[in-house]
């Protein structure tokens, strides 16, 4: 009795999971699915949640396709490549979604891109930077941001401008080796002298050692190659230790976000390079950030633009075609010039599949010069798109 | 023939079920997920649940599986049967060094053992850029065809997944009711006792760590082709908990328990993906659960002292 | 090779060895004495980093408050675990309540995931200890000699409670043969709460300690358990100066090991791990009673 009690418990649990399956696979969705897969929790947490708000934004100002609404489906994938190859497996494969947008980490980014390739389905790329993902294959897009472009508008103006010897501290995987590829190339470029680089595993917090070994190459400039909670703890130690005062301190990435959190007087003076920031001078950017400010509360990231304005061009050209079919999307991608509130103007290569856009370096302000919320940033300049991005064939191509 | 019928009668619905997996779950290739990691539970159960070893550095056969199979598939560009079992192979000779070695010692040091072997591969491999892509993992695994039938196709994946599971469950059978098997058995309730019977300990427990190498390295490698991908985490300590944790839950010394478990687990941790954070906790809880009441002696140490004291009651009464 | 960049990095060895020497001493005595490889260890010192961000952060106390209240208060959550769910599995082989412990921690930290969210928390060197000591040539962090003070007095003040004090006898005797000690009439159970309380508690310092240099994520715990049992093995467990000894030294050779020799500083440790374990288990002072 006992044993067939047994039994029976354990095909109605096995019925039940399955039931639980089905059910978690969801109701009618709209002929349009959108994929972000994100970070949302963990250190980098702000940022994803920051591209998560500005899809369902899209998503929802956009309005509907072909008479319904587009869906957005998203996951976390922590920052992680394996989870981030699973997650575009499901949601290519379950989910059956058309595109995938985001994906920071750039090893979790080539993972997807091969999934995409895989499944015959979209991957716009916003949140990786490394070049890997330039012409990789037919069915990725790369937008936004790329390593070298960060590199070439910060190092190049770096070399000229901070000083000529530069040392660079790097998070140690797949973005950061890319990075520093690019770094070096581009300040080597105006003259500059290489004096020495530290490979810092990401999510260490005490970068005390590293700072010391800097400061004994005696550098003009410190390039930090690194994102988020290392980024600040970088500082903190180089601030700690007496390095800002000797050097002139220059990140691959300073996101509102971080200093909001360690505090303006940290990052002072600092220097960086960004696609698009919410206080430029591009027709539509201040609004978007109004309406994000609105409904979120704080001022919008680059990446959050860039999600905005890739699954606003995507959906854009699947309403001209009038169909989601990846080929005829692609095609219709390819080449496309747009305008809007994050690149004006901007344009998708047909032979790389690269967005390019114009690049602004900016300068972390001083705490007296700030004027209004989230005013941390002064925009020293901007460079034009050809004159930041590689040259078609710099990488790999299509064609 | 009854005998027969006693042993094997399961066969019918599990195969059953097997066929209909892919199709009961969300989407196929979960389906090819639960099997791996069930292969990975159910070679594991051989040196815990039969042997009475607990290694806590699995994750390394696991891990060396889908490197060398990725690699072999990418880079020398062989067929699949051949980087499977070349991986194997290899699984299983650093099997035999690291047991030979590990062996020596019993209880919690060969526990730490375990461990500290697993942590000298994982940090070899995170070094070793050019071999393993190091943090980010090991990208682009083809999915291999197998004469005519496209492994890309995840159907066609799922039922080769499929079959290598049923050739090794019933390996797994044949060998822990062996004659092999029962020695294993004797080995885990009262080692001292086969000692001095004449067994050779330290030779059936290296064979037993082995063979589950053997099951470990082989869920590996399909893990690679599965994802077309290897990441970094097959060879922490993160993976190497994970199949303790499934082989615990299920039940460990059955065989189909850790398989059960693993399938469960692998099944509840993808469709509940966007509440990781308390499914965790559940499985925390569960398993403390587990280890304070699957613990062999206690359940039957319980009814013993309930039973003795109804012994007493009767005799006073 | 530069003078005062030896000593730079000597002394960050001498902080991330304070840490070691704080989680050692603890997860040495509970072994010496209970048999118990307490995994949870891990949680207690991420228990007691969030129980510093609560306290300051939350209820805006002062670091003063965090010191005292955070290591207490874990110390407890240690007694009532041991109370409770730990001293099932005494008479039992080692094994299981390693996996006890193991399945502990998971729970303490989804707990702590759950309560704190993942997204690493806030935490600012506290007013008084800001700033360096500017030594002209060299300048040392003023928190880190804190953390470093403040560690050693720890350990000096449980190497004088194990030598000196009656607690410390019956706690030795009870490392040495519980049951002795037992027979003896004292109450082993209560002894074995408190001293698992006060591992707990150290730990439970060590994480208060780590909170304004450390992230603060749930996880913060794993990476820094693994290897203070390497601390463990080679000091030999159940040994108090092998802890301190033990936690310094490694300490030193993490950080001048990833300073130096960055490729194959952990494979090395690891490595090195192995070969104590299989030649000399109990370490360099541990007791050859738990050679098994």
């Amino acid at each position: 009795m006992k044993k067939l009690l047994q039994k029976l418990f354990l095909s109605v649990l096995s019925l039940s999971v399955v039931i639980i399956g089905w059910i978690s696979l969801g109701l009618a969705a709209g002929p349009v699915k959108v994929g972000l897969i994100s970070v949302l929790s963990g250190p980098l947490a702000p940022i994803g949640q920051s591209e998560l708000n500005a899809a369902l934004m899209a998503v929802e100002e956009f309005g509907p396709v072909f008479g319904q609404k587009v869906e957005l489906v998203w996951r976390d994938h922590q920052f992680s490549p394996g989870l981030g190859n699973e997650r575009a497996k499901e949601l290519y494969e379950k989910e059956k979604v058309d595109v995938i947008v985001a994906v920071p980490n750039s090893a979790a980014a080539l993972a997807v891109s091969d999934q995409a390739e895989r499944y015959k389905k979209i991957f716009i790329s916003t949140s990786a930077g490394t070049t890997e993902l330039i012409g990789k294959n037919r069915y990725t897009f790369k937008y936004n941001f790329n390593d070298y472009m960060l590199a070439t508008t910060v190092g190049r103006w770096g070399a000229k401008n901070l000083g000529k010897k530069w040392y660079t501290i790097t998070a140690d995987y797949a973005w950061g080796h890319d990075l520093l590829k690019n770094f070096t190339a581009a300040f080597k470029e105006e003259g500059g002298i290489h004096v020495g680089n530290d490979m810092v595993a990401v999510g260490t917090s005490d970068f005390s050692p590293y700072i010391l070994k800097a400061i004994k190459a005696e550098p003009d400039v410190v390039a930090f190659l690194n994102v988020g909670k290392d980024a600040v703890n970088a500082t903190k130690a180089a601030v700690e230790y007496g390095l800002k005062r000797k050097a002139k301190l220059v990140y691959a990435l300073l996101f509102e976000l971080d200093i909001k959190g360690a505090g303006l007087e940290l990052f002072q003076e600092g220097y960086t390079a960004a696609p698009w920031n919410w206080q430029v001078n591009i027709p539509g950017a201040r609004e978007f950030s109004d309406r994000y400010y609105k409904k979120y509360g704080d001022r919008p990231t680059f990446m959050a633009a860039a999600v905005y304005s890739a699954i606003w061009q995507y959906l854009s050209v699947v309403k001209k075609i009038g169909t989601t079919d990846t080929e005829k999307v692609i095609q219709a991608l390819e080449g496309h010039r747009f305008a809007d509130m994050f690149a004006n103007p901007g344009y998708i290569r047909p032979e790389d599949h690269l967005q390019v856009a114009s690049a602004f370096l900016l300068r972390v302000k001083k705490p007296e010069e700030v004027k209004e919320k989230e005013d941390f940033f002064e925009i020293v300049g901007s460079l034009p798109a050809e004159k930041v991005h590689p040259p078609v064939g710099f990488f790999k191509t299509l064609r | 023939m009854k005998n027969w019928f006693h042993r094997y009668w399961f066969i019918l619905p599990t195969s059953f079920f097997l066929v209909i997996l892919p199709f009961i779950v969300p989407y196929t290739s979960l389906a090819s997920e639960m099997l791996i990691f069930a292969i990975f539970a159910l070679g594991y159960d051989i040196l815990l649940g039969y042997t009475g070893l607990l290694s806590f550095g699995h994750a390394m056969f696991f891990g060396i599986g889908a490197y060398i199979t990725a690699i072999v598939l990418k880079r020398l560009i062989l067929s699949t049967f051949v980087s499977l079992t070349l991986s194997m192979l290899l699984a299983m000779l650093v099997a035999l060094l690291v047991g030979a070695l590990s062996l020596k010692r019993r209880g919690i040091y060969f526990v730490m053992l375990t461990l500290a072997f697993n942590q000298m591969f994982y940090f070899i491999a995170f070094q070793w850029r050019d071999l393993t892509g190091g943090d980010s993992g090991f990208h682009g695994v083809p999915r291999p065809k197998i004469g005519f039938i496209d492994l890309n196709e995840e159907l066609y994946f799922y039922f080769f997944v499929c079959c290598i599971f049923i050739i090794l469950v019933l390996f797994a059978i044949r060998i822990v009711s062996s004659p092999f098997g029962q020695v294993l058995k004797a080995i885990k309730n009262n080692e001292e006792r086969a000692m001095s019977i004449g067994y050779n300990v330290y030779a059936f427990k290296l064979i037993s760590f082995i063979l589950s190498s053997l099951f470990a390295s082989l869920a590996g490698g399909l893990y690679a082709i599965h994802l077309n991908f290897v990441p970094l985490d097959t060879l922490s300590i993160n993976t190497s908990a994970e199949v303790v944790i499934m082989a615990i839950l299920g039940g460990i010394g059955t065989l189909y328990g850790p398989v059960f478990g693993a399938m469960l687990l692998v099944y509840l941790k993808n469709i509940l993906s966007n509440w990781v954070t308390y499914w965790n906790l559940i499985i925390g809880i569960l398993f403390v659960v587990s280890v304070l009441s699957v613990r062999q002696g206690f359940l039957p140490l319980l009814k013993e002292k309930l039973q003795s004291k109804l012994i007493i009651r009767s005799k006073t009464s | 090779m530069d003078v005062t960049y030896i000593l730079a990095q000597l002394f960050n060895g001498l902080m991330l060895g304070s840490f070691f020497v704080l989680l050692s001493l603890g997860l040495s005595v509970i072994f010496g004495m209970m048999g118990v490889i307490n995994f949870a260890h891990g949680a207690f010192y991420t228990l007691g980093a969030y129980a510093a961000y609560t306290l300051c952060y939350v209820l805006d106390l002062g670091f003063g408050w965090a010191l005292l209240i955070g290591p207490l208060s874990v110390g407890v959550i240690g007694m009532i675990l041991e109370r409770t769910l730990i001293r099932k599995l005494y008479n039992v082989p080692h094994v299981y309540n390693l996996l006890l412990t193991f399945g502990l921690m998971i729970v303490l930290v989804e707990f702590v995931r759950l309560i704190f969210t993942s997204v690493g928390k806030p935490f600012e060197t506290p007013g008084f200890f800001r700033g360096s000591v500017d030594l002209g040539f060299i300048m040392f962090p003023k928190y880190r000699i804190f953390i470093i003070l403040i560690s050693s007095l720890c350990a000096t003040v449980v190497a004088i409670l194990m030598s000196k004090t009656r607690l410390g006898a019956i706690i030795r005797a009870g490392t040495d043969d519980s049951e002795m000690v037992s027979a003896l009439g004292i109450n082993i159970p209560r002894v074995f709460t408190l001293v698992f309380g006060l591992g707990a508690a150290l730990a439970g310092l060590a994480g208060v300690l780590a909170a304004p240099v450390q992230n603060i994520v749930p996880d913060m715990g794993s990476e820094i358990l693994v290897l203070t049992f390497v601390v463990l093995i080679i000091g030999g467990m159940g040994s108090i100066i092998g802890a301190i000894l033990g936690g310094f030294i490694v300490g030193e050779l993490i950080t001048l090991g990833v300073v130096f020799w960055p490729p194959i500083a952990y494979t090395l440790l690891f490595f090195f791990l192995a070969v104590i374990l299989l030649a000399r288990p109990r370490g360099f002072f541990g007791r050859a009673k738990f050679f098994e």
